[in-house]
């Protein structure tokens, strides 16, 4: 008999043990995370608009009231600049890295005259940059990513249906990309 | 000749099947710790950080949901009123009262996989700060039920149970440090059944 108790408690232990060994690992191999869906919506470096209903990359719109889109980054080659300005009510934007954590985060009464204009860099590429500053980005926000890739997510508000229109456009033409950022430099 | 062969087989079972199960459980039953509970309201401020707990950035690995910021705003979560029964569709319910300062808000019944559009379900599914009446001080009455309210009137699924989220945009409370004051709308059963 108590050897018998003694296997319940062996078990219960390695119940615990597998427990923690579960949850301290399944950021590292999930399939279903966040970032794993954002890449299965398609091409790197393009914003994709989030439909109504469940896509096949199981992400989905929950906020009846907003329009969201989403962009896989890859900074590794080069920065990248994520650019959107429009007449939108609320718009804001958070960008985070491939283990899901979120890295910055912004809206539009905290941009500068409510436009989007942010440059994400390695801090190599960021010491390149402020050597000399191209001209585009001269007025830009530089983000120092410490990873080199994950996801930036860009959510604007529709309140009533006839701001529909501009937040289609306000998403449909923001730029999630990379730019001509050494072209002073003779190779 | 056949027990130590039993007894480790009652180890491995309770260690394997107790092990997953737990997991399992405590995947579904929480999104982690450091949860703000205010009523029947329940938010995860630091969920999508690198300073999540470990049972937060699981669960947030096996939901894959795309999380808000901490400058876009704040989601809250209601399964229950404010004496801990679960929201049922067969009651109404009434949330009264302000949110915490935030620039907007939204309010919807959550359903899984899909977006409850108000233009398109002809129902009031969901509600917005813009869209809602107001007493003069800014507190606001909304009357939660299948059948139709005057007022404010959140329409709600036709059965089973259900879940409320209110997000709270470009709101302090994201990022509070227990300065701000935070109080939020409370819900309350006022009667089951088709009154």
């Amino acid at each position: 008999m108590l050897k018998v108790l003694f296997a319940v408690i062996t078990g219960v232990v390695g119940a615990a043990l597998l427990h923690l060994v579960i949850i301290l690992s399944l950021p590292y191999f999930s399939e279903k995370d966040a970032y794993t869906r954002v890449l299965a919506e398609g091409d790197r470096h393009v914003f994709h608009r989030l439909p109504d209903a469940l896509d096949r990359a199981g992400l989905v719109q929950n906020d009846p009231f907003m329009e969201t889109s989403v962009c896989a980054y890859d900074i590794s080659q080069g920065p990248i600049r994520v650019y959107a300005g429009g007449d939108v009510p609320f718009w804001s934007m958070a960008i985070y890295d491939a283990a899901s954590n979120e890295v910055f985060s912004i809206n539009d009464r905290t941009a500068a005259a409510g436009i989007l204009d942010v440059v994400l860099a390695t801090p190599v590429q960021l010491t390149v940059l402020r050597k000399s500053l191209p001209e585009p980005i001269t007025q830009s926000i530089l983000v120092e990513m410490q990873q080199a890739d994950g996801y930036v997510i860009l959510r604007t508000m529709v309140p009533q249906p006839s701001f529909s229109t501009n937040a289609s456009t306000f998403l449909s033409e923001a730029v999630c990309a990379p730019f001509d950022w050494r072209q002073r430099q003779q190779f | 000749m056949f027990r130590v062969p039993f007894l480790v087989a009652i180890a491995l079972a309770i260690a394997f099947g107790g092990g997953i199960w737990s997991t399992l459980w405590a995947l579904e039953a929480t999104t982690g710790f450091g949860a703000i509970r205010l009523g029947a309201w329940e938010a995860f401020p630091e969920a999508q950080t690198a300073k999540a707990d470990p049972y937060a950035k699981s669960h947030r690995a096996a939901a894959g949901a795309l999380l808000y910021g901490s400058a876009e705003g704040l989601t809250f979560t209601a399964v229950t009123d404010e004496t801990g029964a679960p929201l049922r569709t067969g009651c109404s319910y009434k949330i009264a009262g302000h949110t915490p300062p935030a620039r907007l808000w939204t309010l919807y019944t959550l359903q899984s996989g899909k977006t409850n559009r108000p233009q398109d379900s002809k129902l009031p599914v969901a509600l917005n700060s813009r869209s809602i009446l107001r007493h003069a001080d800014g507190s606001f009455e909304i009357q939660v039920s299948t059948d139709a309210k005057p007022r404010n009137w959140l329409a709600v699924p036709e059965r089973g149970r259900f879940r409320m989220r209110l997000t709270l945009l470009d709101t302090p409370a994201a990022g509070s440090s227990g300065l701000i004051d935070l109080s939020m709308p409370v819900i309350e059963n006022i009667g089951c059944g088709h009154a």
